[in-house]
């Protein structure tokens, strides 16, 4: 991490054990009660998730932290409905979504759920341009509007120089800036990051993660970040720690807003 | 690479269906061509039972007269009848002479025949005769005897441009030919002008080749006046061995407007008692053993198309297997599910389509080549003629049909598609 001092100033902040801030009116985005989930593995049950509780804010940038195996994954897949709960409920925008089929759950997706990937899944027969305007066309857009919406966020992220590049044309921090413009695109309420930038040399990390946390700020979007780097993490408002399938501690963080941009 | 492979299976697949089925096709149609070129398959000859078998009964028999004949006019279906009067005549053209049949037809019959050279006699001009094509080769020399089928030399009769002369009372010019010093004269000549000579050259074989024919109303006058009161040959007799007083036909035809309604026309005439005959029977004996070759040659054919059909199921659970984390992908962006059912179909229906297209382009030259340098159609049937035969239904629905397999064979795969799990996208490898 020798690149990381240069933003040791931006680690100028306070961290506290609790999860309420009375001074901010906060609507809940996300609210989990009682999540169970458990593999069967052969005869043995893997209790990968053992009974949570918590709720997301609108405008948030939340980090679920914890090693290895935690459950980490596993609770992001399922707040994305990509995965079903075996016990429990979880809230969206007031919606249940366990309880709903598959295909409810697509829909469901694309309209309210931004997806980064650690391994960035780009299409590798498309563009930069064209994969941004992907999920653009699941929701039936004309090209032309779809492809100008996507230069946008390509701009936005900072590739004005690589939207004609084919995806495996660029380098894994550019692929990954794309992955953030596809997310953004459709304009979700919630972004779901699972270790996004876990391919990446520390730098580049740096980068990405200020520049998520920087455009949900500006779009008042709520980011769900995996992490298992506690000093990423601490880039969040509050950071989720998890360990062993169930909450250890929720940390709340406050930044200094100018700073952070700064970096 | 793949793909191009899979491809060449269907198109091989499709090029046997269509070449298999255009052999059927071909093989039932030449048998069609071979039958109607004995005869028009619309035409229903009659006989009558009781032209020859005199019953013992009262009543008259069921003879051909102009009466049965306007009761068939009026059968369903039945566009024309034609009665038909034969009688003996000896032909004379210089040394040339021969006896056959002139078979008297109704004017609508005439106008059937297809004729090579001169033109039908027209409604009401006298007496008339169309010759077979071949009716020449019954002439011989009457100096030497000798006939076409002893020199293999054409006779020197010309039937268009030199006078013909008949005679029709056979009986009267054999007893005068019987010698003896009381011969009576011979009867007397008749110059018969011709109409036209039936279509064909002196070997080429059809229904008119070997007869002679003239209007039948223009015959019965000729017969009244030669014969006047004397029985006219080969009319029947009543039972107090008087002629009728009118005209019993030896035989009859009747026209039918559509091939698919003689075998009905047909069944009522024979209701009626009399005997009727038509290719029709023939036809559809036959047609039932080439329906069952065709269901053979269309089966062998079927059978690659099925392989094909295989081949593209794997080739497209290949595909979705290499693309699961693409599915995934755009499964966790909100892709609808139908869409990426979809989008699989259309790629194997796509591979059909392009396999049938090319198919039936090879199918087409494979077709052209047997028709055209192999000459089967001649070696099996004896026929001259196509025997790959590509309809335009067959052309369509071959395509149709490759579509249709791909997509069925890619419909399980894609359903696979669209059930994979997101989360394959999500997991690193
Ligand atoms: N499909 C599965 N079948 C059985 N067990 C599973 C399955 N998926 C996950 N698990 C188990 O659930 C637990 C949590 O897994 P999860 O992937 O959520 O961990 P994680 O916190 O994301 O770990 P990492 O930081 O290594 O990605 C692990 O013990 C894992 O073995
Ligand atoms: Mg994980």
């Amino acid at each position: 991490m020798g690149e990381g001092k240069k933003t040791d100033a931006l680690e100028d902040k306070v961290c506290q054990g609790s999860d309420s801030d009375p001074l901010k009116k906060r609507t809940p985005i996300i609210e989990v009660k009682n999540l169970y989930k458990i593999y069967k593995v052969g005869e043995t049950k893997v209790y990968a998730l053992g009974g949570v509780d918590f709720t997301m804010y609108r405008g948030e940038f939340c980090a679920i932290v914890g090693p290895s195996g935690s459950g980490k994954s596993t609770l992001l897949n399922m707040l994305a409905g990509l995965e079903k709960p075996s016990k429990g409920e979880i809230v969206i925008d007031k919606v249940h979504i366990e309880k709903m089929k598959e295909n409810e759950l697509v829909a469901f997706r694309r309209k309210r759920v931004g997806f980064i990937f650690q391994s960035y899944n780009l299409l590798k027969t498309l563009n930069a341009v064209e994969n941004v305007a992907l999920p653009l066309s699941f929701r039936g857009m004309p090209r032309k509007k779809r492809n100008e919406i996507a230069r946008k966020y390509l701009k936005l992220v900072g590739l004005e120089k690589q939207m004609d590049h084919m995806a495996n044309a660029m380098s894994g921090g550019q692929q990954q800036r794309v992955g953030i413009a596809r997310a953004l695109a459709v304009k979700p309420r919630i972004i779901f990051a699972d270790e996004p930038t876990g391919n990446l040399d520390s730098k580049t990390t740096m980068e990405i993660l200020k520049l998520m946390r920087k455009i949900v700020r500006e779009q008042e979007q709520t980011l769900v970040m995996v992490t298992h780097d506690n000093h990423l993490a601490s880039y969040a408002d509050r950071q989720f720690h998890i360990v062993d399938g169930k909450i250890f501690k929720i940390e709340e963080c406050h930044h200094h807003q100018e700073e952070e941009i700064e970096g | 690479m793949r793909t191009a492979l899979t491809v060449l299976g269907v198109i091989i697949g499709v090029a046997s269906v269509v070449i298999m089925v255009s052999l059927g096709i071909g093989l039932n149609q030449l048998m069609l061509e071979m039958y109607s070129s004995y005869g028009d398959m619309t035409t229903i000859s009659i006989f009558s039972n009781a032209r020859y078998s005199d019953s013992g009964s009262d009543s008259d028999p069921m003879y051909l007269t102009d009466e049965v004949m306007e009761q068939f006019k009026h059968l369903d279906h039945v566009t024309g009848v034609s009665p038909m009067l034969s009688c003996y005549a000896l032909f004379k053209q210089g040394v040339y002479e021969t006896s056959i049949d002139i078979t008297g037809v109704s004017q609508e019959y005439l106008e059937k025949i297809p004729l090579g050279q001169g033109q039908a006699p027209k409604e009401g001009d006298p007496m008339k005769l169309i010759y077979g094509n071949s009716v020449i080769q019954w002439f011989r020399n009457s100096k030497t005897g000798k006939g076409y089928w002893d020199t293999m030399e054409l006779p020197d009769v010309d039937f268009m441009d030199k006078p013909m002369f008949v005679i029709f009372d056979m009986d009267a010019y054999y007893q005068s030919q019987g010698g003896g010093e009381n011969a009576p004269k011979p009867p007397k000549k008749y110059m018969v002008e011709t109409a036209g000579v039936v279509e064909g050259g002196v070997d080429d074989y059809n229904s008119y080749a070997y007869s002679v024919y003239t209007e039948i109303e223009g015959l019965k006058a000729q017969l009244k006046k030669i014969f006047k009161k004397k029985p006219i040959p080969n009319q029947p007799t009543n039972k107090k061995g008087k002629p009728y007083p009118y005209f019993i036909y030896d035989n009859a035809v009747v026209f039918v407007d559509d091939m698919a309604n003689v075998t009905e026309v047909q069944k009522v005439i024979n209701d009626m008692g009399y005997q009727a005959n038509s290719q029709m029977e023939w036809i559809e004996q036959s047609q039932q053993t080439y329906d069952i070759i065709q269901l053979v040659l269309g089966g062998i054919g079927a059978i690659s198309l099925f392989v094909a059909a295989i081949g593209i199921a794997n080739t497209m659970m290949m595909s979705i297997y290499e693309r699961t984390k693409e599915i995934g992908v755009i499964k966790v962006l909100g892709c609808d599910m139908g869409n990426i059912r979809n989008m699989f179909l259309m790629e194997s229906g796509f591979i059909g389509f392009l396999g049938g297209v090319i198919g039936l382009m090879i199918s087409f030259g494979v077709s052209y080549a047997m028709n055209n340098f192999l000459g089967l159609g001649q070696a099996m049937m004896g026929v001259e003629g196509d025997i790959s035969r590509i309809p335009l239904w067959l052309a369509a629905s071959g395509v149709v049909f490759a579509v249709f397999v791909g997509m069925a064979a890619g419909f399980f795969p894609s359903l696979r598609a669209m059930k994979l799990s997101p989360l394959a996208a999500i997991r690193n490898e």
